[in-house]
C-alpha cells in the first residue's frame, strides 16, 4: 500500500537541503533528492561526491547536520522510524562487507529471521543461479560471489526499496552483466523502487528511468532519463574567424566552450532560444545534436569545476 | 538471531577461557596434597618471618590462611588463578563488536531492522552470560573433585565466590565494552582494561592494605571468606558502575556516524 504524506502519495525518497559535515569536511551541502515510488533511480557522481554519505543518511547510519531526509515519508534520523525504514528496505553496500565467520547458509538463515516475508523460493532460485555453495565460509568467497550473495540477501526479503551503493565496483564485465540482468528481471516481476549509486554511466543508462547527478555534495542534474535526453542539446556554431567570447542570456546554458572557429554550447533546456540568440553572432553554420548521458554527466560535473 | 551472531563472534574466546580455567581448577585441587606435605616446614619457618615488612606480612598471612583446605582454595584458586584469568577473559570478551573493522559486517548489521541499542544490548547480554559461566562452571570443578583427594568444599562457598567475581568483575567487561565503542580494533580496549585492572590490584595491594574494602577484595569475596557475610553493598555499587558503563557504550553507539 502506498504511503501518504498530507494526503499525497509519499515519495520513496525525499531529501531537501541536506547538509552533512565530518569535522571541517562538508560531505553534503544542500542536497535535494526525490525518488518516485516504482522507479529505477540512478545516483551518479564522481568518487567522493557524497553518494555513500547520502545513502548512509537515508538508512540512519549517519545523521545529517541539517536539512531533512524522508524514506516512505518517514524521517530517516528518528531511531524508531529508521528501524521501520530498514524493515522495508534492502541495502547492498559498496564494500560487500558481511560476516566472514559465517557460511553462506548461516547468513541466509540469519538475515531471513529479520524478515517474516522472506522468499524461500527466490532464495533457492538465486542459490542455483549464482552457484553459491551453502557450506562455504564468506571469508572464502571471491568478490563476485560475495556480491551475488549480498544481492540474494537483498532480493529475497520482499523489500519495497532496494538501495545499491556501487553494486558492481571491482567486478569483471561478465559478472557485472549477470548482476544487471538479474536486477532488471527481478524488478520487472516485483513492485519495488530501486535507488542505486554508481559512477559507471553505462550501467545507469542501461537500467535507470530517472537519474540524479551529484557533485560536491549537491544535486546538479535531476530528472527522468527520457526528459533529460529530450532537453539536453549540444549547439555547435562555426565562425569565419576565431569564435567570439559570447555570454548567452537565455536560460538553460550549462557550459560554453571555444575552440578555434567553433563555439560549443551545452544546453539543458530551450535550445531553440539559445539558437535564436546565437544568430546575432553571425555564425556561418549551426548544428544542434542530442547528447548522451555520459556527456551530460561529464559536462555537468565539469561545469562545477 | 542477534544472539546467534554474538555467540558465533565470541564462542572461541569463551570456550578457550572455559577450558583453561577448568584445567587450572583441577590443578588447584590436586596441588593441595603437595602443599600439605610442605605445611610442617612452613610452620617451622613461620617464626622466622619478619612481619615488620609488607612482604613478610603477606607471606605470614598466606601461610596462615592456607592451613585449611577452604583457605587454600580461596587463596590459590579464588584470589589468584580465577580472579586474574577471569578478568583477562572479561576484557577479551568485552573487546571488539559493532565498530570493529573489516570482516565484521558493521554496515550490514546496521542495515537490518534492529535498533543499535538492541544490537549492542544483545551482544552485552551474550557476553555477560558467558562470563557468568566462566565464573561458575570452572569453580564447580572444586567441590566435584575435592572428594578425590579426601577433602570437601562447600557448594555454597563456590557459588558465593563465583557471584562476587561475576558481579564485581563485570566492571572490567563493561569498561572494555565501552572502550570498544571508541576504538575500532580489538587490542586497545583489551590492553587499556588490563592495564587499569593491574593498576587497581597493585594500588589495592600496596597502598590500600589497611582499607577494608576494594575492588579485588570484592571480586574475591574476602569479607564472606572471613565470615562477615556477602558484601551486598559493594556488589550493588559494582552493578551500578557496570550498568552506567554499558549505558555510556549504548549512548556512544547511538550517536555515532558509520
Amino acid at each position: 500500500m502506498a504511503d501518504r504524506v498530507d494526503g499525497a502519495v509519499a515519495l520513496a525518497i525525499d531529501a531537501a537541503d541536506l547538509h552533512k559535515h565530518y569535522g571541517s569536511v562538508e560531505a553534503l551541502c544542500g542536497l535535494s533528492l526525490q525518488v518516485a515510488p516504482g522507479s529505477i533511480h540512478g545516483f551518479l557522481g564522481k568518487n567522493g561526491a557524497g553518494k555513500t554519505t547520502t545513502i548512509k543518511v537515508l538508512l540512519g547510519m549517519a545523521r545529517q547536520t541539517s536539512g531533512h531526509a524522508r524514506v516512505f515519508g518517514l524521517p530517516a534520523d528518528a531511531p524508531d522510524a529508521s528501524v521501520e525504514i530498514r524493515r522495508r528496505t534492502a541495502f547492498v553496500s559498496d564494500d560487500k562487507d558481511l560476516y566472514d565467520y559465517m557460511t553462506v547458509a548461516e547468513i541466509i538463515r540469519f538475515t531471513a529471521a529479520f524478515f517474516p516475508q522472506w522468499r524461500v523460493d527466490l532464495e533457492q532460485h538465486y542459490l542455483r543461479t549464482f552457484e553459491l555453495p551453502p557450506d562455504r565460509r564468506i571469508k572464502a568467497l571471491s568478490r563476485g560471489m560475495r556480491t551475488k550473495l549480498t544481492l540474494l540477501l537483498a532480493l529475497c526479503r520482499r523489500a519495497e526499496l532496494l538501495i545499491l551503493d556501487e553494486p558492481t565496483s571491482g567486478l569483471d564485465p561478465a559478472v557485472t552483466e549477470e548482476l544487471m540482468q538479474t536486477l532488471v528481471s527481478h524488478v520487472a516481476s516485483e513492485a519495488m523502487t530501486v535507488f542505486f549509486s554508481s559512477h559507471q554511466i553505462s550501467e545507469v543508462d542501461q537500467i535507470a528511468d530517472a537519474i540524479t547527478i551529484i557533485d560536491r555534495g549537491r544535486a546538479v542534474v535531476s530528472g527522468s532519463l527520457d526528459d533529460l535526453r529530450q532537453q539536453y542539446r549540444r549547439i555547435q556554431l562555426v565562425f569565419d574567424n576565431d569564435a567570439p567570447d559570447a555570454a548567452f542570456s537565455s536560460p538553460g546554458v550549462v557550459r560554453t566552450r571555444r575552440s578555434g572557429r567553433i563555439l560549443t554550447v551545452l544546453s539543458s533546456a530551450g535550445a531553440e532560444r539559445i539558437l535564436d540568440e546565437s544568430r546575432a553572432l553571425n555564425p556561418i553554420s549551426t548544428d544542434v545534436v542530442p547528447v548522451t548521458l555520459k556527456e551530460i554527466f561529464l559536462e555537468s560535473v565539469a561545469a562545477e569545476d | 538471531m542477534l544472539w546467534y551472531k554474538s555467540w558465533l563472534e565470541t564462542r572461541w574466546r569463551f570456550l578457550i577461557g572455559l577450558g583453561l580455567l577448568s584445567i587450572v581448577a583441577c590443578g588447584a585441587v590436586f596441588d593441595y596434597e603437595a602443599v600439605l606435605k610442605l605445611m610442617p616446614l612452613a610452620n617451622q619457618l613461620d617464626s622466622a618471618i619478619d612481619t615488620s615488612t609488607t612482604l613478610g606480612k603477606i607471606i605470614k598471612r598466606g601461610v596462615a590462611v592456607q592451613s585449611t583446605y577452604r583457605g587454600f582454595i580461596w587463596w590459590q584458586w579464588v584470589k589468584q588463578n580465577l580472579t586474574q584469568m577471569w578478568v583477562l577473559f572479561a576484557a577479551l570478551l568485552g573487546s571488539g563488536g559493532l565498530i570493529a573493522t573489516s570482516g565484521a559486517g558493521a554496515l550490514f548489521t546496521l542495515s537490518l531492522p534492529a535498533s543499535r541499542a538492541r544490537v549492542i544490548g544483545v551482544r552485552a547480554a551474550t557476553v555477560l552470560a558467558e562470563l557468568l559461566a566462566l565464573a561458575v562452571v570452572p569453580s564447580l570443578v572444586i567441590p566435584l573433585l575435592s572428594p578425590a583427594i579426601g577433602q570437601s568444599y562447600s557448594l555454597v562457598d563456590t557459588l558465593v565466590h563465583s557471584v562476587c567475581l561475576f558481579v564485581a568483575g563485570s566492571m572490567f567487561f563493561s569498561l572494555a565494552f565501552l572502550l570498544s565503542t571508541v576504538f575500532s580494533d580489538l587490542w586497545r580496549p583489551l590492553l587499556i582494561t588490563c592495564a587499569i585492572a593491574v593498576c587497581a590490584a597493585v594500588a589495592e595491594g600496596v597502598l590500600m592494605r589497611d582499607v577494608p574494602f576494594g575492588m579485588v577484595r570484592l571480586m574475591t569475596g574476602e569479607r564472606y571468606f572471613l565470615g562477615d557475610g556477602v558484601p551486598w553493598l559493594g556488589l550493588l555499587a559494582s552493578a551500578a558502575v557496570s550498568a552506567s558503563l554499558l549505558y555510556a557504550a549504548t549512548r556512544n553507539i547511538a550517536r555515532m556516524d558509520f
